[in-house]
């Protein structure tokens, strides 16, 4: 049985000025995947060709079992979708959107909606087009969750809520995991709540995959590596060090692939180390994306 | 939705570290005791919104460290050794000796100079706990 | 194809054009009381009346329900939903049709009922048949072009066209030997080169309707 729930094989898109290039993508089912990429790199091109909204060029796309955009049809019965420039139908109200959605999905559960009406605290009489930003987000996000889907897409989905909207739509993000047959696939430009919720995550930048792997070996293998030099000391070569920042006698190292051997071997070649710390995501994507830019560069 | 355990969004250490700390910190003091049934990763999971896979390798390192215990298909418990709480506040104390040990070297203290220190801490404490009486 | 969804979508439709559905209805319902009832002016003037509100409502429909998607940014909303181009096209040309056929149809129906109970207009029996279907094939034209490009530039540009067509068209109908002799006679004939004429104008309504389907299964971006 195929346990993934999607799957991307070598999918390439061309448009005049952006390419998507050999992207590769493995979802498991019951997984929650962050797609972090700076604006432009390709996560909303990306998202579309997983929903069926653009056709590939070139390569194999997977959803839920379903060849896409072969089997489009099929495949979004079961998938929940919310992107930042997806808008409802502002002259109608969110009972309206509602009572439309609810015969076209079997699993529709109206008492989940009803109690994420007063969770997201919505008025369903009121018009979408009177609703702030962050209403029409979690209005969104409501008609995506109610009907029970097997695949959450969710395009920036925290974007330009309030800190409290926050936290409500992640609990129910995550609520969404405590059956084991749900998978999310979410992009973000809030790298706090992708490190905070996801298992897997994936870097995309100007159109390719620069890096894809578990949240918790991320945040293992990179390390900024602290160290002192004594007066005419030269910087310590390493292998896997992708930055070297800092200056003069305290330069800081940072490496992709940490090993505390790495530490004794410092302090072999009379390097100091005085401290080796932990990166959050973003520090780890945006070296990420840095080191690649400057290796093609060069 | 509520939880036994809080995360702290300021603390910079691996989140996987936090939940085992205060997993441990539960046992030590009672609130789980031996035997007990845990929350199940994916419930702790979306109890703490914290990915899954963060709590699976918190789960793993207890299970190593002899904390928890988890049965194939039936979640986790809590060691059922009457021990247990006892143990790990004798490892907590232990890690903080190495490291009173540590610095103390770093210092160039000497081992009388360590423990004339150590003695000192402890007297401080039992004074302020007396002095709380009193007042 | 899923029927079920084709007709959510369609009612979906219908609900935000309902005041124009509506406002259509009670227009074409008033001129065509003025047309039976008025006498002789009322008759051209509840004509004219029809004419323009089948025209309004056309283009009204149209722009609503096809350019409106894209310039509300629905689209992506609709294409969420479990359609392939396939259902959102069928919706489209059929929610556009069923309401537009039957204004236009009673147009037809009630001039030709007209023509045929006053012997002074039987001539223009054919033209007006020609000249009628022509303005189907206009109206299929525009919903073709809206629904392939989504565009208010080319949808208008398109109505444009239409209404040059019809133009064009009823001057060359008219002046052709088969149908123009006798089109101010007082005999209803039907001469093959009415029937030459009829088959052109559904043949390219087959073509635009087919091939704006055919556009769409080739459209590799649907956002």
């Amino acid at each position: 049985m195929n346990d993934l729930c999607v799957q991307f094989d070598g999918v390439s898109k061309r448009y005049k000025h952006f390419s998507l290039e050999s992207i590769d993508l493995q979802l498991a089912t019951g997984a929650v995947m962050g797609f972090i990429g700076a604006n432009g790199a390709g996560k909303s091109t990306t998202i579309r060709i997983l929903m069926g909204l653009v056709h590939q060029d070139e390569g194999a796309v997977q959803v839920l079992g379903h060849p896409m955009p072969a089997d489009q049809a099929a495949a979004k019965l079961d998938i929940g979708f919310v992107s930042e420039d997806m808008r409802l139908y502002g002259a109608a109200t969110l009972a309206w959107h509602m009572a439309f959605l609810r015969p076209i999905y079997p699993r529709w559960d109206q008492a989940y909606a009803d109690s994420l009406l007063l969770r997201f605290d919505l008025k369903p009489e009121q018009k979408i087009k009177g609703l702030s930003h962050g209403q029409r987000v979690k209005a969104a996000l409501l008609l995506a969750l109610a009907r029970r889907p097997r695949l959450l897409v969710l395009d920036e989905p925290t974007t330009g809520l309030d800190p409290v909207a926050r936290v409500e739509v992640l609990e129910e993000l995550m609520a969404v995991l405590a059956d084991e047959d749900r998978t999310i696939l979410f992009s973000s430009h809030n790298t706090k709540d992708v490190e905070q919720i996801s298992d897997r995550i994936t870097f995309i930048d100007r159109g390719r995959i620069i890096d894809c792997d578990d949240k918790e070996s991320f945040l293992d293998r990179w390390r900024r590596l602290r160290l002192v030099l004594p007066p005419d000391g030269v910087v310590p070569r390493l292998p896997d060090i992708v930055q070297v920042g800092g200056s003069g006698r305290l330069p800081v190292l940072t490496t992709n692939r940490f090993e505390p051997a790495m530490v004794s071997v410092c302090n072999d070649m009379g390097a100091t180390v005085q401290a080796v710390d932990t990166m959050t995501l973003e520090e780890i994507f945006v070296a990420n994306v840095h080191s690649r830019r400057e290796r093609l560069t060069a | 939705m509520h939880s036994d355990i809080v995360i702290s969004q300021t603390d910079s250490r691996p989140m996987y570290l936090q939940i085992m700390e205060q997993v441990k910190q539960r046992v030590a003091v009672g609130d789980w005791a031996a035997g007990e049934e845990i929350p199940s990763i994916r419930q702790l999971a979306v109890a703490l919104r914290v990915s899954v896979i963060t709590v699976k390798r918190a789960y793993l390192e207890l299970e190593r460290e002899g904390v928890i215990l988890t049965q194939q298909g039936k979640g986790s418990i809590v060691t059922p050794d009457p021990n247990l709480g006892p143990r790990l506040y004798h490892e907590e104390l232990s890690e903080h000796l190495d490291e009173v040990a540590r610095l103390g070297n770093l210092l160039g203290l000497s081992e009388e100079e360590i423990a004339r220190r150590t003695k000192e801490a402890t007297s401080r404490l039992t004074e302020s706990r007396l002095a709380k009486e009193i007042a | 194809m899923n029927y079920a969804m084709v007709r959510s979508l369609i009612f979906k439709d219908w609900y935000f054009q309902r005041k124009a559905i509506l406002l259509s209805l009670a227009g074409g319902l008033a001129s065509l009381g003025i047309v039976i009832f008025g006498g002789n002016v009322g008759f051209y003037i509840g004509l004219i009346f029809l004419i323009t509100i089948m025209i309004a409502i056309g283009a009204t429909l149209v722009m609503g329900t096809l350019v409106g998607e894209r310039e509300n940014q629905t689209l992506a909303f609709v294409m969420s939903l479990p359609v392939s181009y396939r259902e959102y096209s069928t919706a489209k040309i059929l929610g556009n049709l069923l309401i537009f056929v039957p204004f236009w149809f009673t147009l037809v129906a009630g001039s030709v009922a007209l023509i045929v109970a006053a012997p002074t207009i039987h001539g223009l029996f054919a033209f007006t048949v020609i000249m009628a279907v022509e303005i189907l094939t206009s109206t299929c034209l525009m919903i073709a072009v809206a629904l392939v490009t989504e565009s208010k530039g080319w949808t208008i540009s398109a109505m444009m066209v239409g209404n040059l067509g019809i133009n064009v068209v009823g001057y060359i109908v008219a002046h052709v030997p088969g149908i123009k002799d006798g089109m101010f006679g007082t005999v209803i004939q039907w001469r093959p080169a009415a029937t030459i004429s009829l088959a052109i104008e559904f043949a390219l309504i087959a073509l635009f309707i087919v091939g704006a389907f055919y556009i769409q299964s080739r459209k590799k971006d649907f956002l």
